[in-house]
């Protein structure tokens, strides 16, 4: 070996060193800035503020950071928190209700027959400049579900939202006046207003449509709404998004110049910014975060009751003993799931009696939570001739959801529960959810945790959505009140394969009813038949709760059952 | 042909070129063998990626339409062939749901620097404090300094990350509120897209810390120090007690070489021996392993990130396999092999120039 090679070594190697060294006054530099940094958020350093708000941030934290912000590509409600701020509906939830709707971009509306007709709001214009008129809801509506428009944004990249909000009801739209609005219905269809109000059905600017060409998927980076806030920064590495207040804005508010959605992943992490006043409001709290906030001297909690329901469905169309009504209701009778609610979420969800939530249209006040009575739940089995008992497979999703935070604590309950009157409950547990709803909706499982986040508040989207098979009456046999799932039109949002046709026909026929006493006796004779029938125990309504920081104004942000958050109205200290 | 040749001329003196072909022709196997396994697994994993892309409200009709329109009615082996053609131009798709109608390759563009930013502090922390731990515990060798010193590379080695990174977040941020909780920088912070050289706009690095300092911006430098902190030195603390012990191994071995009994005899001071022929050549396994340590801070970013909520490369692959976004999955997973091989390559071209037996 040359000299001259061995001297390039030795060379290297000091190199080697200079680099350690360089690397290690970098890494001393990073030590250096820690102690300068106060890491208190609510200073609002950044945020020029918009015309309409005043200089300050406000700094909300969540626990994911979507990507892509077209109400049209998403069925993500951390999506619909950021374009709920920047996009309007024609018709919106009022703010910290529990989903009464009130006049959005349109001023008038009703619905009759088949024909809905709304009066537009005047001189309200996008962020991109352009001004609303009825033509942009008519663009919004194609590019969700019409495949023959120009600007479609096709089956591979639309949200299911898209039919199941407009494509299905709507037959056509007038557009044909700046400010009136009249939209034909394939059928009559009472949800129809309330899904107006839904995220999805967010309004877009047809000149932004249009100049987005082919790459409709792109909207979703540069979103331009009417909404109260303009979407300015999407920092995707950082997982932050900043909004400044738009000056122009039509409604209540703004009244911060910035808000920024920032990501803290970890549940008491989150809870813990709030406490520590780095950000001002949070949500999706657990039991711990829940605890925390209470009993914190800088940050309140703040409840509502939900529209959700947790519940664990028993699938007739595969697993025998459920086809058995005796069966399911001794079932139900042996699940204590009062302790449930209280011991294992806390008291933060109450029990559940029937189908719908409290503050829904319809809920039958007449009905309690089966009382747990495991002697009885031991008669009726022995009635039905399963006194020997028999084993079934409980599928459930690992990963806390709002309406079952402790889902395998919650089955181990059940499984508990169900032993001492001598049924063998396998649990099988699936760590993601996509898998878990592939599963379920296949019909796979004999019995399953599941649980739904109402998308309008109204009865339908519970006990038609969850409970009817959409089948045709005639596809189920006589005697029977189940389908199996491959029945012609069936669907699989109905997990326990139960079709009732005394239920169907009343769920049908309120579906179709206006008159809004009517319909909520309806919904009340149907609740009865659920709750006598009992395809699912019905186990939780899970509070809405944020944590708040106390620099926010009291009462200047409302907590809502649905649509929201609404920080409009927030003020800051 | 040019370009390569000129590569080769470079390092002619350095490496011998058909060690590194060679070297280069061995990465095509290793990466068609996980491109294959990660197809497999995906494949054979349950999970519709139609339901990811429409939810749970969609109809069964509009999921066989997703299903046609990706593809997933295809035989397998077509679906396969597709894949690799595609993997080989690093094209993987549009991701399903983190970052649905964007590119993968966007996504990685996007994260990768982050997970490189940490993993070199995190080897910047392992190296200052590994090499100098390392060389005391030799020297001191069976000394009270010695004994904690092994102790403690001991206890670095056996903590995981999952568990240490919550204990100082809880330490360090709950109880004395000194570091941030996670993220990279102060909330309220934002850096524009591009910085300025002599009027012309350049992109960033997306390193925030190289970032700041190349926008001039000292308050966003030192936010975005203050928060890289405690991931770094939970990363290093692994990589310090690895080099530690390696280095005191090394120089055990080397101090007791006849060249170095000589230098002393020869009235050459200890400090001086130790340092000019000790050190030296005591670094040459240390260097292997800080190299193959490089690769594996890539790994440990994984759960890094995850605990302190940092959105690059590994907490991009664990978000996207919670949510089934295969796409994403696939590049993410692709690239992390990439990577690794590369540093190994890397790693072994080093060797073999630091120590020409290898190249036999």
């Amino acid at each position: 070996m040359s000299s001259g090679d061995s001297l390039d070594r030795r060379s290297f190697l000091t190199a080697a060193g200079s680099a350690a060294a360089a690397a290690t006054l970098a890494g001393c530099s990073g030590d250096g800035g820690g102690g300068t940094e106060g890491g208190d958020g609510s200073d609002g350093t950044a945020g020029d503020g918009g015309d309409g708000g005043s200089d300050q941030t406000l700094v909300y934290a969540r626990g994911d950071h979507p990507e892509n912000y077209d109400p049209q590509q998403t069925t993500s409600g951390e999506v619909a928190k950021v374009t709920n701020q920047v996009f309007d509906t024609l018709i919106q939830f009022a703010a910290g209700s529990g989903g009464q709707l009130e006049e959005g971009l349109a001023t008038d509306y009703s619905l009759d027959g088949t024909t809905a007709s709304l009066t537009l709001r005047e001189d309200v214009t996008f962020h991109n400049g352009e001004e609303f008129t009825a033509s942009d809801f008519k663009a919004t509506w194609q590019r969700f579900t019409q495949s023959g428009y120009q600007y479609y944004l096709g089956d591979e990249t639309r949200s299911g939202y898209g039919p199941f909000t407009l494509g299905n009801w709507i037959e056509s739209v007038d557009a044909s006046q700046d400010y009136e609005l009249t939209i034909e219905l394939t059928q009559r269809y009472a949800p129809f207003l309330r899904n107006l109000a839904m995220f999805a059905a967010a309004v877009l600017s047809e000149a932004q449509i249009e100049a987005m060409g082919d790459n409709q998927a792109d909207l979703g980076s540069e979103p331009a709404g009417t909404g109260p806030f303009q979407f300015d920064t999407l920092d995707n590495p950082n997982e932050r998004i900043r909004l400044t207040a738009n000056g122009d804005y039509w409604g209540d508010g703004p009244n911060v110049g910035t808000v920024i959605f920032k990501t803290i992943t970890e549940n008491s992490t989150r809870v813990q910014d709030v406490i520590n006043g780095a950000s001002h409001i949070t949500d999706n709290l657990d039991s711990s975060g829940f605890q925390r906030a209470e009993e914190s001297e800088t940050a309140t909690l703040l409840r509502k009751n939900g529209i959700n329901h947790g519940y664990m469905a028993m699938n007739m169309a595969r697993f025998e003993p459920f086809r058995d009504r005796q069966v399911r209701q001794a079932i139900a009778h042996a699940i204590n799931t009062e302790a449930i609610v209280n011991q294992i979420y806390q008291g933060f969800a109450t029990q559940a009696s029937q189908p719908l939530p409290p503050d829904v249209l319809g809920h039958n006040d007449d009905l309690d939570p089966y009382p747990t009575d495991k002697d009885q739940a031991r008669s009726m089995l022995e009635d039905a001739g399963y006194g020997d008992g028999f084993e079934f497979e409980l599928a459930t999703f690992s990963n806390p959801r709002g309406y079952n935070p402790s889902p395998v604590q919650t089955a181990n309950q059940v499984k508990s529960d169900l032993e001492d009157i001598g049924l063998t409950v396998n649990i099988n547990q699936f760590s993601n959810f996509g898998p878990y709803l592939d599963y379920t909706s296949a019909g796979r499982h004999d019995a399953c945790f599941l649980g739904w986040y109402t998308d309008n508040a109204d009865p339908d989207n519970f006990m038609y959505v969850l409970l009817d098979p959409k089948v045709e009456m005639d596809a189920v046999p006589d005697g029977q009140d189940w389908v199996s799932f491959d029945t012609e039109g069936y669907s699989t949002l109905n997990v326990s394969g139960w079709a009732n046709t005394d239920y169907m026909e009343l769920v049908r026929e309120a579906q179709r009813t206006y008159a809004e006493g009517d319909r909520e006796t309806m919904y009340e004779e149907a609740a009865q038949i659920a709750y006598d029938e009992s395809p699912w125990v019905f186990i939780d309504y899970a509070e809405t709760l944020r944590a708040v920081n106390e620099a926010v104004v009291a009462d200047s942000y409302t907590v809502s059952s649905v649509g929201g958050p609404y920080l409009n109205t927030v003020e800051l200290q | 042909m040019n370009w390569t040749q000129s590569i080769f001329k470079l390092i002619e003196p350095v490496v011998p070129p058909r060690f590194v072909i060679k070297r280069l022709l061995l990465l095509v196997p290793v990466l068609f063998g996980v491109a294959s396994v990660v197809f497999a697994i995906l494949h054979l994993a349950p999970g519709d990626p139609a339901i990811v892309i429409a939810g749970q409200r969609a109809s069964a009709e509009q999921l066989e339409q997703i299903r046609q329109e990706l593809g997933l009615r295809r035989p397998l082996w077509e679906q396969y062939l597709g894949f690799l053609w595609d993997a080989a131009r690093f094209d993987f798709g549009q991701s399903y749901s983190i970052s649905r109608g964007n590119s993968v390759r966007s996504v990685i563009a996007d994260r990768l620097p982050i997970t490189l930013e940490l993993a070199i502090y995190g080897q910047a922390a392992g190296i200052l404090l590994g090499l100098p731990l390392g060389i005391i515990s030799a020297v001191k060798q069976d000394s009270l300094t010695d004994h904690v010193t092994r102790i403690g590379a001991l206890t670095g080695i056996s903590i995981p990350i999952f568990w240490s990174g919550p204990l100082l977040i809880l330490l360090f941020s709950t109880y004395l509120d000194v570091f941030p909780t996670s993220g990279r920088i102060e909330s309220t912070l934002f850096l524009p897209d591009t910085w300025t050289l002599f009027g012309r706009e350049l992109p960033l690095t997306g390193m925030i810390t190289v970032d700041t300092i190349l926008l001039g911006n000292a308050e966003a430098f030192l936010s975005a120090a203050h928060h890289l902190f405690l991931p770094a030195v939970v990363i290093g603390v692994y990589s310090t007690a690895l080099i530690s012990r390696m280095m005191r191994s090394s120089m055990l071995e080397v101090i007791r070489q006849d060249y170095i009994r000589t230098a002393r005899a020869k009235g050459q001071g200890a400090k001086i021996t130790l340092m000019k022929h000790g050190f030296r050549n005591a670094l040459i396994p240390v260097v292997t392993v800080i190299g193959i340590q490089f690769g594996t801070l890539l790994g440990g970013a994984v759960l890094t990130e995850t605990v302190f909520g940092i959105n690059g490369m590994g907490l991009t692959i664990v978000t996207a396999i919670g949510v089934s976004d295969y796409p994403v999955v696939q590049g993410t997973v692709l690239t992390f092999a990439l990577l690794f091989t590369l540093v190994n390559l890397f790693v072994d071209v080093t060797y073999s120039y630091l120590d020409p037996r290898i190249q036999q």
